[in-house]
């Protein structure tokens, strides 16, 4: 699994780090998306693409 | 106060032609209807919204203000209308904006139309750090010793009236504890904010809603200050840094947010408390599936509060920046838009048994924090709160049950809604 975020569209709404906290976590100097593990294992998929499609800004990107 | 008394019925609606559904949709769309569509008790919507949902997802209506405004009542448009960057808080001719409501939140059009993207970003940049997901959960132990704190003193009142009143006695003070620490305000101020944010979030007192705002205005200003000779570390205080550090950061911009935040802070979670115990003490098998394994549940349960706990009636005000056509309608440049949350969350094409609260359901995304660029910056403050709230509710007053009946509590006439009293008891009957 492949995942990308775009900071340029982050909101920083956390809900990312929610959905999988092994693998987005929150920059503590503004907030916004850190990617943790750009490919987490397969086993991680389902939680990965909850992530991406509650996004508000939809700045998650994923691909099998 | 007041309770719920009217209730419409789509009945008359569909009563007219089953076959002709442009019939229908053209009663609903001449029609006008006038908002709030009363709704039959505080945990369920107007029968209506199901109807709009169908028929005409974005339906012209008259706001409590009087004035016209396009309602959005299904998930899909709600959710994309609230991430178009078309629309915006901002209006180019504010002074001939509709207004929502007579109360002085959410009324009307705020911020410049010309800097409001790079003011909202600006705020979000400096907000988004101090509320992260992260810091809210280090904040999580601390909420337990006070929600641990207050259901002692619970308990010992119970002990002696066998009644307590869980809205005054842990709905209401733990949100106004988190965001006084959170923004560097003084826990002694409680009554004086709590009073103001209650009138200025009234529908119903008219004018009396404004002046609680410019009174709310100059409690902050003296706070502001008070603080600045000895900044801290919180969120008032670093928003006093970087508005003197930043010319183009308006002093009153600064005020302003300082307030929103205030207001927002409890009023909302304190409403969602309220909700969600009488969810979970109405359907009591989602009650009893909380208390055998709290950890497991409260997760599913705080999002199902979210989703489905529907304080205030309205919706999301936006204003379009331009011409824009969705779902069959124009909606021209300067139209406003009332976003209901309330109703996406229940629409039957997104959610199984959309009006039944179920924290077991497949679906795991709900509208309840919003969506977009201005997705509430409290979200994960909320969600901390709410599952301390519950999983301690759960554990230590397994027998909680409902002191008076659903339909006779008293329901707050602010647009933010909720109750003002939730008496409860955890004796044997």
């Amino acid at each position: 699994v492949k995942v990308m975020v775009d900071k340029e569209k982050c909101v920083g709404a956390g809900q990312c780090v929610l959905a999988a906290d092994d693998v987005f976590d929150q920059n503590d100097d503004d907030g916004l998306v850190a990617l943790l593990n750009a490919n987490p294992p397969s086993d991680r998929l389902a939680d990965v693409r909850h992530a991406a499609a509650v996004c508000p800004a939809s700045a998650i990107a994923v691909e099998d | 106060m007041g309770r719920f008394k009217h209730v419409t019925r789509p009945e008359h609606l569909m009563a007219e032609s089953a076959n002709n559904r442009y019939g229908r949709v053209m009663s609903i769309a001449t029609e006008r209807l006038q908002l709030p569509l009363a709704r039959p008790n505080i945990l369920e919507l107007a029968p209506l919204y199901e109807v709009l949902r169908r028929e005409a997802p974005i339906a012209p209506v008259t706001t409590p203000a009087g004035d016209p405004a396009w309602l959005v009542t299904r998930f899909e448009e709600v959710r994309l209308l609230l991430g178009d960057k078309r629309f915006g808080r901002s209006h180019p001719e504010p002074e001939k904006a509709s207004r929502l409501s007579s109360a002085a939140v959410l009324d009307g059009p705020t911020g410049e139309y010309e800097t409001e993207e790079a003011d909202h970003a600006r705020m979000r940049r400096l907000l988004t750090p101090a509320f992260s997901a992260k810091r809210m959960r280090m904040l999580s132990d601390h909420m337990e010793r006070l929600v641990d704190g207050y259901l002692d003193q619970l308990v010992a009142e119970h002990d002696a009236a066998g009644v307590v009143d869980l809205h005054a006695g842990l709905a209401y003070p733990l949100p106004v504890a988190m965001i006084c620490r959170l923004l560097g305000v003084p826990e002694s101020d409680h009554e004086l904010f709590s009073r103001l944010s209650e009138r200025m979030a009234d529908m119903t007192i008219g004018e009396e809603a404004h002046h609680a705002r410019e009174e709310f205005f100059r409690y902050m200003v003296g706070l502001v200050e008070t603080k600045r000779p000895q900044l801290g570390e919180d969120v008032i205080s670093d928003l006093v840094r970087a508005q003197s550090e930043d010319p183009s950061f308006d002093y009153e911009q600064m005020v302003r947010l300082c307030v929103g935040l205030l207001f927002a802070g409890h009023e909302t979670t304190v409403n969602r408390i309220g909700l969600g115990t009488l969810f979970l003490l109405t359907r009591r098998e989602h009650w009893e599936a909380l208390v055998a394994d709290p950890d497991g549940h409260v997760g599913a349960v705080v999002e199902e509060v979210m989703r489905l706990g529907a304080p205030g009636d309205l919706g999301l005000l936006r204003y379009a920046h331009e011409d824009v056509a969705i779902a069959g309608v124009t909606i021209r440049r300067g139209d406003a838009l009332v976003l209901s949350i309330n109703a996406a969350n229940r629409d039957t094409g997104v959610y199984s048994d959309a009006e039944t609260f179920n924290p077991d359901r497949p679906e795991r995304t709900h509208l309840g924090f919003g969506h977009g660029a201005h997705f509430c910056i409290g979200a994960s403050l909320a969600r901390t709160e709410l599952r301390v709230v519950f999983s301690a509710l759960a554990r230590r007053l397994p027998e909680l049950r409902l002191a008076k009946d659903l339909d006779s509590l008293e329901v707050r006439t602010t647009l933010t809604g909720g109750v003002s009293e939730l008496p409860v008891t955890w004796r044997s009957a």
